[in-house]
């Protein structure tokens, strides 16, 4: 009973940080219509960056997590208007082909740049965990799972309450009325995307300070958010969260009760029998 | 008159492609295997993303079936190559029909990404598969020369452009194609979408798993992140884009030109040679998303304005 409970647990702190990962995919492709095959490979850049200043400039991996989205927010910002933004009108396949070539270039990049070692981001505090009921709980999850569910609240309410989230909001739904109440469309989609490129970049940060990184962590990560976003539907940030527990928690007893080399084939295999049962989504709107 | 000059020239490049064994020298021959298979993995998916308009992301899992099916053959049962190569084609063969009964009937991204999904499923059950060797792999007995996997892989080639050529005139072919533009309308014209669906991606999943089963003899050693690796998707795609999504040779000819430039990057300047792909697939896209085929027909009319206005069509 208590090996259960603390793989639930286990899976539930995991599946916080699943939600941040999601977020961004979940929004760029409610808001630009872009399915982001490269937002894995952002995650990674961000958790190079944190990695790199905890490392290099020895600040503590959480205070480095706001750096990490800025420095993601600026690479978002550039792709989308330097790249993206020339082919969205496009057919799908082709902002789909693109977003995995961009993927390709920064997997690439990160091998080239960082070498294809194994790393972790350990603060001094990583071994210190709390004890309850028999349950441990490692700090650094809980403070993870804590800055990933806040995150995702404070993005529901930016879309809600700003003026900049009404601005997304409203190219959503209708870019030409968006347009004429004056949204600056590549201005608005450019700050989207670095919107989801910074929920990434500390989705890594996040990551590195849980699990191991290297530069080919990309395309499982992707895969991850995309049927979190599958689950969730597009509308409502809330239901990413649900979506991003309910993945923690299958892969946890997965890894318990079939074997952990069988954690993936969970996950994908949802992501295949969801879209092949019902292709529009468990909760919510459609995606 | 024109079409036969076509021919006679096709058949005299062949010709000259199935002597070159005995032209050029062992380094040569192992890069024409690797072109040569690589050119037909993107006559496969030709036939399903060119054609039916159905951008699969994970023909590798064809691929890696056509693969592990000689490597379990000879590896575990010392059977002959081609029992071998009968089992990978079974198998890819039977996991399109079956998968694309319910794949096939979703559109765009959601299709793309299940496909990207079935290739990460197969290769995380193939690395729990005892009789595929686990996470390890299998070691394949060795065949010593190169010019049986050449002409195999030449052949191969051959039959699939063969077979997309015939595809392109026939009543099948202009269903896909009809798919392609219009799936209700083509529905609503008599075609079976389902039945046509399927039908194509079976037989872009057969062309794909023979060369898996070619490339698994031919390099000896298989495992799961090889065999159903990713970035073989890409490199399929981005040549079958880059020549011109459904015509007969676009893909061909995308295959044989980016092999050779990757080819010449990777002895160059090594860094570069890896993101090459990558970097091809941005510019194509941006530039020229119709590809080579269709870049040919128009540039003497357009001249370079045809690269400015594929932007000015497609941006914001």
């Amino acid at each position: 009973m208590a090996l259960l409970l603390q793989v639930l647990v286990s899976g539930i702190l995991l599946g916080g940080l699943y939600a941040l990962m999601a977020l961004g995919l979940a929004l760029v492709w409610g808001v630009l219509n872009i399915v982001n095959l490269s937002h894995g490979a952002l995650i990674m850049v961000g958790a190079y960056v944190t990695y790199f200043l905890v490392t290099g400039a020895s600040i503590d991996p959480f205070a480095a997590l706001p750096i990490a989205a800025a420095v993601l927010f600026a690479i978002g910002y550039v792709i989308q208007r330097g790249i993206l933004n020339l082919v969205i009108r496009g057919p799908m396949f082709n902002t789909l082909l693109i977003t995995f070539g961009i993927e390709v270039i920064l997997t690439y990049l990160a091998q080239l740049w960082f070498s294809a070692d194994f790393r972790t981001i350990n603060p001094n505090y990583a071994g210190s965990n709390y004890s309850l009921g028999g349950i441990t709980i490692p700090f650094v999850q809980v403070l993870a799972f804590a800055i990933a569910i806040a995150l995702t609240v404070a993005m529901w309410l930016t879309l809600l309450h700003t003026r900049l989230g009404r601005g997304i909001r409203a190219a959503a739904q209708n870019l030409v009325a968006a347009r004429l109440y004056g949204v600056n469309p590549k201005r608005i989609y450019a700050l989207t995307f670095g919107l989801g490129a910074a929920l990434a970049g500390v989705a890594g940060g996040l990551y590195g300070t849980v699990s191991q990184i290297n530069p080919y962590i990309g395309g499982t990560l992707t895969a991850k958010s995309f049927v979190i976003a599958i689950i969730a539907g597009l509308d409502n940030p809330l239901w990413v969260i649900v979506g991003g527990l309910f993945l923690g928690v299958i892969e946890s007893l997965t890894a318990l009760y079939v074997g952990p080399t069988y954690r993936d084939v969970a996950s994908f295999g949802i992501l295949v029998l969801i879209l092949i049962v019902r292709p529009s989504g468990l909760l919510g709107r459609a995606a | 008159m024109k079409r036969i000059v076509w021919m006679a020239l096709l058949a005299a490049a062949v010709a000259v492609l199935a002597a070159l064994p005995w032209i050029g020298n062992s380094v040569l021959v192992q890069f024409g295997i690797n072109v040569l298979l690589l050119a037909t993995l993107a006559q496969g998916w030709n036939i399903i993303g060119g054609y039916a308009g159905y951008p699969s992301f994970g023909n590798s899992v064809f691929y890696g079936l056509g693969a592990y099916g000689v490597a379990i053959a000879m590896a575990q049962y010392q059977l002959p190559f081609w029992v071998g190569m009968l089992l990978g084609l079974t198998l890819g063969v039977a996991f399109a029909a079956l998968l694309g009964l319910a794949v096939l009937r979703l559109k765009g991204h959601y299709f793309a990404i299940c496909t990207l999904g079935l290739a990460l499923v197969m290769t995380a059950i193939v690395s729990n598969l005892e009789i595929a060797g686990s996470n390890i792999g299998l070691v394949l007995p060795l065949h010593r020369g190169e010019v049986l996997f050449y002409e195999l892989a030449l052949g191969l080639l051959v039959l699939a452009t063969l077979s997309v050529f015939w595809l392109s005139r026939s009543r099948f072919g202009l269903g896909l194609i009809a798919i392609r533009e219009n799936e209700e309308g083509a529905a609503v014209l008599g075609v079976n979408t389902t039945l046509y669906k399927i039908l194509a991606f079976v037989l872009s999943a057969a062309f794909t798993a023979l060369a898996g089963g070619i490339y698994a003899y031919y390099i000896t050693f298989i495992d799961p992140a090889g065999a159903f690796d990713i970035v073989l998707n890409v490199k399929m795609i981005i040549m079958a884009v880059f020549g011109g999504p459904g015509t007969v040779l676009g893909p061909v000819v995308g295959a044989f030109i980016l092999s050779a430039i990757s080819e010449v990057l990777a002895t160059k300047v090594t860094s570069i040679a890896s993101m090459f792909f990558g970097i091809v697939i941005v510019i194509a896209v941006v530039f020229m998303p119709r590809g080579i085929a269709h870049l040919v027909a128009n540039i003497r009319r357009t001249g370079w304005r045809y690269f400015a206005e594929n932007v000015r069509t497609h941006r914001l």
